[in-house]
């Protein structure tokens, strides 16, 4: 379970003069359940590069438990990444050709040698997600279940923060409710921080604090009293 | 890994299957280009190796050694005999055996010789026994008549036009072993047959003709007139004696006792009327000549080796840039960059391996394909065999493969996984 400091934060994008961003102190307690929306443009996404560590950050600091991760190197960086943060992108970013759970594992196949708990973890997560078939290709599954698969894999290395980009916004509403129903009770049951970008007010509203960005500031904070 | 790998290359297994075909076909070119020289090298300097000297009369040493070791057909010029009679009887001489072309059967050059030169092509024959008589004959391992067959010798060659002799039909007592050379292709029949049978006699020849040389050879309007056919005893026993009075001949194969015999020889038939010389010697300034050539080609190999590394780097950036999203993606997920890298460069080195190694299988076949066309017709086996100095060359295209592989994978990882996943 992780914590969220931001400070002094600017980013900027060549050729622009405004920040695209700026925030000058943001807090997300451990074990916090964020929401973040706005107009696209807003900045939401390089928000998430930012804290993801995805994105180089030249200006402000990022921390999560008090580790500033502007400071780390790239390689660095991705290691983090791969040891805390969970990610599920609106793309899902699955790998064709690979089932259902060579995907879930990948990323530690591709770093290490796969654990025989961790195989257990796999296939138990899989299956809190609803995916039956797990030597099924990816490609032949619906995108319904594709997101929950990335959900999975997200929580297979029990990260302290799980970090989703518009995780429902190519999903039908059906989809998208039980994708979203799928990632609040698995973050609450691993007791993972989350951090949903997200413009389905349905998910926003379910989460326990909502930002709305605009121009790269934070305009309206619903925990802004409660967190401090 | 190779999970990943191989689900990637079943993606595109059309564009993977392009790239090891491109590779193949040139790594094939160079491989035969290679291995074809060293195959007609070492196979005529195999086929030379039972010749160690040749005399014959002064004219172009080059024709000398191709018509006595590849049994070539061109006119050459005659000696007198009195220089076979010489050689036969020195005492330095293991061996001096003449040889007479000028006739055909089937296609196969028939040469007069003796039975010494048969034995020390092929110690033992394969079926049959020696010839004894002169209307007799024994064939080389390649030509396709069985002891007991009638052979009608033919003045020149079919396709010279040249006129079936009729005072003879010589029968075939014997077929000697495989000797991987052009006399594989031979009919070997007594030299006394040859000189009887164009009306060469060694008392006439020398009463008017005083050592100049009576034009005989594989040309065939030359004196086809003027030579007399002469009647031929074919049950005549044979006669391996040779003495001043023989009838002249094109060329004689010695056989010396020694390297420094070989020398002297060499040395004493240079001059005058006749040319001593190694066919090995000959044949390795056929090589210069030859090595120049096989430059030129290696060159064009590299030529078109330059051309399919150019665009084996287009398709490797195509390659990572149709995957830069895959690859932001598993640096979002945070695989390290060791094992991208590994990624990339893996799956486009096993293309390259894959490439060379089917170019290498496929250079070979084909040069065993020219060499085996090439024996069928000449009878020289030509060896295609790898040297140690082709591991090298295998060394240097994957040290090639290896890094102009590397160089997309590292490109990869210059932008930051968001931007890689923006693209």
């Amino acid at each position: 379970m992780l914590a969220l400091d931001v400070s002094d934060l600017q980013m900027h994008f060549p050729g622009l003069a405004a920040p695209v961003l700026a925030i000058e102190r943001f807090h997300l307690p451990a074990g916090g359940q964020l929401a973040i929306t706005g107009a696209s443009g807003s900045g939401k996404s390089t928000f998430v590069n930012a804290i993801t560590g995805l994105e180089n950050v030249t200006q402000g600091k990022i921390s999560w438990n008090g580790m500033d991760i502007t400071r780390l190197s790239s390689g660095r960086r991705d290691a983090f990444r791969a040891r805390n943060i969970g990610l599920v992108m609106q793309d899902f970013h699955l790998f064709p050709g690979l089932s259902a759970f060579d995907n879930v594992v990948l990323p530690v196949r591709l770093a290490r040698r796969l654990t025989v708990e961790e195989r257990e973890r796999a296939l138990a997560l899989l299956s809190a997600t609803g995916i039956n078939r797990v030597g099924q290709k990816i490609e032949t599954l619906s995108r319904g279940e594709m997101q929950r698969v990335a959900v999975a894999r997200a929580l297979l290395q029990r990260p302290g923060v799980i970090v989703a980009d518009e995780p429902t916004a190519s999903l039908d509403r059906h989809a998208g409710n039980e994708v979203a129903e799928l990632l609040l009770r698995l973050s609450a049951e691993q007791g993972t921080t989350l951090v949903v970008v997200t413009h389905d007010a349905f998910l926003a509203e379910r989460l326990g604090r909502r930002i709305c960005l605009e121009s790269g500031r934070v305009d309206e904070d619903s925990g802004e009293s409660a967190a401090q | 890994m190779m999970k990943f790998i191989f689900a990637d290359l079943r993606r595109f297994w059309s564009g993977a299957l392009a790239v090891v075909v491109l590779i193949a076909l040139s790594v094939a070119l160079s491989v035969t280009v290679t291995l074809q020289e060293r195959a007609v090298r070492l196979g005529s300097a195999r086929a030379a190796e039972k010749f160690d000297l040749l005399v014959g009369a002064a004219g172009s040493e080059t024709q000398l050694a191709l018509s006595a070791v590849f049994l070539q057909p061109a006119p050459l010029p005659l000696m007198e005999g009195a220089v076979l009679g010489r050689l036969a009887n020195d005492p330095r001489v293991e061996l001096a055996a003449p040889v007479g072309f000028g006739d055909s059967a089937y296609g196969f050059p028939i040469v007069g010789t003796t039975t010494n030169l048969i034995s020390a092509l092929s110690p033992s024959l394969a079926q049959g026994a020696h010839f004894a008589r002169l209307g007799e004959a024994v064939v080389g391992s390649d030509v396709a008549l069985s002891p007991g067959a009638q052979i009608k010798p033919m003045h020149g060659t079919a396709e010279a036009g040249g006129e079936t002799h009729t005072a003879i039909a010589y029968k075939v007592t014997g077929r000697m072993a495989p000797t991987g050379t052009a006399w594989d292709r031979a009919i070997l029949v007594p030299i006394r047959a040859v000189w009887q049978l164009h009306g060469m006699h060694g008392e006439e020849h020398h009463d008017h003709e005083s050592g100049e040389a009576q034009s005989h050879g594989a040309e065939p309007r030359d004196h086809s007139h003027e030579h007399e056919h002469g009647h031929l005893d074919a049950d005549a026993p044979l006669d391996e004696h040779f003495d001043a009075q023989s009838p002249g001949v094109p060329a004689i194969l010695v056989k010396p006792k020694t390297v420094a015999d070989a020398y002297r020889l060499r040395q004493e038939y240079r001059t005058g009327a006749t040319l001593g010389v190694f066919p090995a010697e000959v044949l390795t300034r056929l090589y210069a000549t030859l090595g120049d050539a096989r430059s030129l080609l290696l060159a064009i190999a590299l030529g078109t080796q330059a051309i399919v590394i150019a665009a084996i780097v287009l398709v490797t950036i195509m390659h990572v840039g149709s995957r830069w999203r895959q690859i932001g993606a598993l640096r979002a997920l945070g695989t390290p960059v060791r094992s991208i890298i590994a990624l990339v460069w893996g799956e486009l080195f096993l293309l390259f391996v894959a490439g060379i190694a089917s170019g290498v299988a496929l250079g070979y076949a084909a040069a065993s394909a020219i060499s085996a066309r090439l024996t069928a017709s000449t009878a020289i086996r030509l060896p295609v065999d790898f040297a140690p100095d082709d591991l090298w060359l295998a060394i240097g295209f994957l040290a090639v493969a290896a890094f102009v592989s590397i160089v997309p994978a590292l490109a990869a990882l210059r932008s930051s996984p968001a931007a890689a996943l923006r693209a």
